[in-house]
């Protein structure tokens, strides 16, 4: 209990030191692992698409004690009897068929209406043109590409496009796994299914951004020194960065989390429900894949450059890195520039964060070791 | 498309399906229905007289001596008419044919060897008061000239059938009009081009006819046609204002038309205008009824009224309105949402906005105290400004707030917060570095709203790219999201930074860091970064407050 409080404190201090390579090995293989499982729960399961991507008719209505076997008898007569049924949230019944003429709607909602005690207004039609579902798809998907073109040369251009890489990849992950979660648990996709998904990546790629500025500023300072591989620079950023992360995902969390127990107490707010879920997921999902997917992709990006590997090839022959684990950058160091009395640091900051060192620091001498 | 004050599935689908061409035609004629359909009926009998009439006339065309028209006392050599003095048999209707009563002749030749004058009378001459047993004869006094003074006509009543003869022209000639009616208000079917003259129907609610017109060629077309909305104004009552586009395509079309009818010129005697939708007549008000001279209209100024209820005048306006589409719409998705499902998810959404917001607000004041307080100000700062810009767009563009809508601004609440949550750690980290907190104020600021523009950019592309290329709810999420994130980095340059720059210059206030949620480091002590001192990191924290 006190360690807990103690790690509680450090991290409102901003004093822990994570050590966020070491555990990119771990988060990248528990991401892979359900990834794979995400494709395979769609290609074996596939996804649930709503009527508005499908065609057809929908209906629901609100009939708390109705169960499935009963709704199909009844609708034996309507010539829906083989129309998907599914209780929603326990409460609302939802009969989904391929039917689109009037006469045919109108029976089976009078007959759902009946079944359910309610009157005709009751009962929730919905009716979807065949080519409708296959334009909204279109117009779907033409939306995700320009998206992610427009976000990639955003990040390209105010940042650098190893981080547009890393962006793109961390959305990916997200959406695959947000899918992957729909498919596995047979949720229904919906368009706002689709702004669900929509709002995710949004989250996901602000989350990425704050993250990927402050490392830029921190490697901008730090690389002078010479004296830390672009990933123990990251690291620090990382570490800075996280309670930034964490408070934005929980003030999103919060509100999400409050609209998924409303949703699940509250009658016909199935569709609520099921969205806020999937926000959940999704946010949850984001701020880890910002962590731990983009900047991990990133720093592999980033130490194969020349500068860094050289860098890196000084520090080992240094013996300055011990082991596996993360050094920490030392706080002097990590401060360099940024406290100074003068004005120039934040200035200093701002010009250096993407200009590369010019002047790699002089070798140190020390006797036995050569320079490769 | 919103279709605002409809709310039956199946007259939104109706109205909807009715959009194709929107045509403004002058008006040459109108009939109501019930005119029409006597029309017919009479029109139907003129089948059977003509039968009978055909008799009559043949008939009447022969000249017949009959028993009852003699003149007496009548010299045949005064007489200017020419006696036809053919035995003639005597004749159904009892009259005598005469021929032309004016004309004169030879007296001598005329001379007749009896007394008797016969009078050829025309049938159509005669003017028959049908309601009663009168038989007026015009006879042109010029043409008899007789020794005496009288001129007796003896007319034997009985051969008389007055009632049957001349009621059965009557009847025909009403037929006959009748049918003429008939044949010019008949409906025209088949393709109707736009350049020829046509005859509609306009129908009522229930869908029967209650009228017909006969409309001239098209003057405009919904091409010239920008919009329309409905409006109510005291003493008119609900009336239509369509707007029309400026120039030769539009407006000027229209005047064209509107200046015929005024003057009920050969081209639109009937003085009205008719609005065809879908072959069909609208509605068809007269123009500027109560002004004597014609004055143009200005393009928005037009307004269409006629006793309309409200439910009539928001059907012209729609239909106008989309009317000016070229184009025909098909129904592919509609959706009946039951008015207790939809208000349940309204208030569902609401409550759990509140609490959520509730909740935020709690994490934020324990998180960063004071701090926290500002950013439930900014965050009521923006949530008051989207809302304003929320309800104003929903007056004047019919914006509605969908589920979609209510999840952008849940996701606002968490754009708004994180700038402020940006600003904030950055603050700490400075200040944490071993800057005063006024300082650190004051660097820290164009920093973080540097960071916070990035990521709030790279929001408004995303909502951008959504709003131009998504249909729907989509369409509407993005709306929401680019509003929030705009408004978001207003509040955030002009509120938040502002306001925290103030409150930190508070004596009681920046001396105390704790009060805003930035702790100073235990552990560490602060690293005050001066080369001189070595290795750093052993002199104290500066302001030497416990976190």
């Amino acid at each position: 209990m006190r360690r807990f409080a103690s790690i509680l404190s450090a991290l409102y201090r901003g004093e822990q030191q994570i050590d966020f390579p070491r555990l990119w090995r771990y988060a990248l293989a528990g991401s892979l692992i359900v990834v794979l499982i995400s494709f395979g729960s769609f290609v074996f399961r596939g996804v649930d698409l709503g009527i508005e991507f499908e065609g057809g008719t929908s209906w629901e209505v609100p009939a708390p004690r109705i169960s499935v076997a009963e709704t199909r008898d009844a609708l034996r007569d309507t010539g829906a009897a083989d129309a998907k049924i599914q209780t929603l949230g326990g409460d609302t019944i939802r009969v989904r068929a391929d039917i689109e003429d009037p006469a045919g709607i109108d029976s089976v909602r009078s007959t759902l209406a009946e079944l359910a005690g309610v009157t005709d207004n009751d009962v929730s039609v919905t009716t979807v043109g065949p080519s409708w579902g296959s334009e909204i798809t279109g117009k779907a998907r033409n939306a995700l590409l320009a998206f992610f073109a427009l976000i990639a040369v955003y990040i390209a251009v105010r940042l650098e496009w190893k981080m547009a890489v890393g962006a793109l990849v961390a959305v990916i992950h997200d959406i695959v796994v947000s899918v992957g979660f729909y498919s596995l648990f047979q949720f229904e996709i919906t368009p706002a299914t689709v702004i669900a998904f929509l709002t995710i990546m949004g989250y996901s790629l602000y989350d990425t951004i704050v993250v990927y500025d402050k490392v830029r500023e921190v490697v901008g300072r730090v690389t002078a020194t010479g004296r830390y591989t672009y990933t123990e620079m990251m690291n620090l950023s990382l570490n800075k960065v996280l309670m930034r992360s964490v408070n934005t995902s929980i003030t999103s969390v919060i509100p999400v989390a409050s609209m998924l127990l409303i949703g699940s107490f509250v009658l016909g707010a199935v569709t609520l429900q099921e969205f806020a879920l999937a926000l959940l997921v999704g946010i949850v999902v984001g701020t880890y894949s910002s962590l731990f997917v983009a900047a991990a992709v990133v720093a592999r990006m980033k130490e194969r450059e020349p500068i860094y590997v050289e860098i890196a090839e000084r520090i080992r022959m240094r013996g300055a890195q011990s082991g596996d684990s993360t050094r920490v950058v030392a706080a002097d160091d990590a401060t360099l520039g940024s406290a100074a009395a003068t004005g120039s640091g934040a200035a200093a900051a701002k010009t250096s964060a993407g200009s590369t060192p010019a002047i790699p620091p002089r070798p140190r001498k020390t006797s036995g070791r050569k320079r490769r | 498309m919103q279709l605002p004050g409809v709310d039956e599935q199946q007259r939104a689908l109706d109205l909807v399906g009715q959009t194709a061409e929107l045509r403004f035609r002058p008006t040459l004629d109108w009939l109501p229905e019930q005119s029409y359909q006597a029309a017919l009926e009479t029109a139907a009998g003129l089948a059977d007289l003509t039968d009978d009439a055909a008799d009559d006339t043949t008939d009447a065309d022969d000249a017949a001596d009959a028993d009852s028209a003699t003149g007496e006392d009548a010299s045949g050599d005064a007489a200017d008419s020419v006696a036809d003095s053919d035995a003639a048999e005597p004749t159904e209707t009892g009259i005598e044919v005469v021929a032309e009563t004016n004309t004169e002749t030879d007296t001598e030749t005329a001379a007749t060897d009896t007394d008797e004058a016969v009078l050829e009378i025309d049938p159509d001459a005669l003017e028959t008061d049908t309601d009663t047993d009168e038989v007026v004869l015009e006879i042109d006094p010029d043409a008899l000239e007789t020794d005496t003074d009288e001129v007796v006509l003896e007319i034997d009543p009985d051969a008389l059938e007055t009632d049957a003869g001349t009621d059965e022209d009557a009847q025909l000639e009403a037929a006959e009009q009748a049918q003429l009616i008939v044949d010019r208000f008949a409906f025209s079917e088949g393709d109707l081009p736009a350049d020829t003259e046509v005859v509609l129907p306009q129908y009522d609610e229930a869908r029967n006819i209650v009228a017909r017109y006969r409309l001239g060629p098209t003057a405009v077309t919904g091409d010239g046609l920008e919009g329309a909305v409905a409006q109510y104004q005291s003493f008119i009552g609900w009336h239509v204002a369509p707007t029309f586009i400026s120039g030769s395509s539009g407006i000027d079309l229209f005047n064209d038309v509107g200046g015929r009818c005024h003057a009920r010129g050969a081209e639109c005697p009937a003085g009205q205008i008719a609005i065809e939708l879908d072959n069909e007549v609208v509605s068809a008000p007269s123009v500027q009824a109560d002004s004597a001279v014609f004055e143009p209209f200005d393009r928005s100024s037009i307004t269409i009224s006629g006793s309309f209820t409200e439910q009539e005048a928001r059907d012209i306006a729609l239909v106008l309105d989309y009317g000016a589409l070229p184009v025909e719409l098909e129904a592919q998705q509609s959706q009946i949402v039951s008015a207790s499902l939809g208000t349940d998810a309204l208030s569902a959404g609401i409550l759990a906005g509140l609490i959520g917001l509730g909740l935020v607000s709690l994490y934020l004041l324990i998180y960063y105290r004071l701090l926290g307080l500002v950013a439930i100000a900014s965050l009521g700062l923006s949530g008051a400004m989207l809302w304003t810009i929320i309800a104003w767009l929903g007056e004047s563009q019919g914006l509605a707030l969908t589920l979609a809508g209510v999840t952008g601004l849940i996701v606002a609440i968490g754009v708004s917060v994180d700038s402020n949550v940006v600003y904030f750690e950055h603050l700490r980290e400075d200040v944490r570095s071993g800057r005063t907190l006024r300082s650190a104020v004051d660097r820290a600021f164009p920093v973080a709203f540097s960071t916070i523009v990035k990521a709030d950019l790279a929001s408004l592309i995303a909502a951008a790219v959504l709003y131009f290329l998504t249909v729907g709810q989509v369409r509407g999420f993005a709306l929401y999201l680019g509003l929030a994130t705009i408004l978001d980095l207003v509040a955030t340059y002009f509120f938040m930074g502002p306001l925290i720059g103030i409150i930190s210059r508070r004596s009681g206030l920046y001396n105390n860091p704790a009060r805003f949620g930035i702790p100073m480091p235990v552990s560490q002590p602060q690293a005050v970064v001066n080369a001189q001192t070595g290795d750093g990191a052993r002199t104290e924290a500066r302001q030497g407050a416990a976190p």
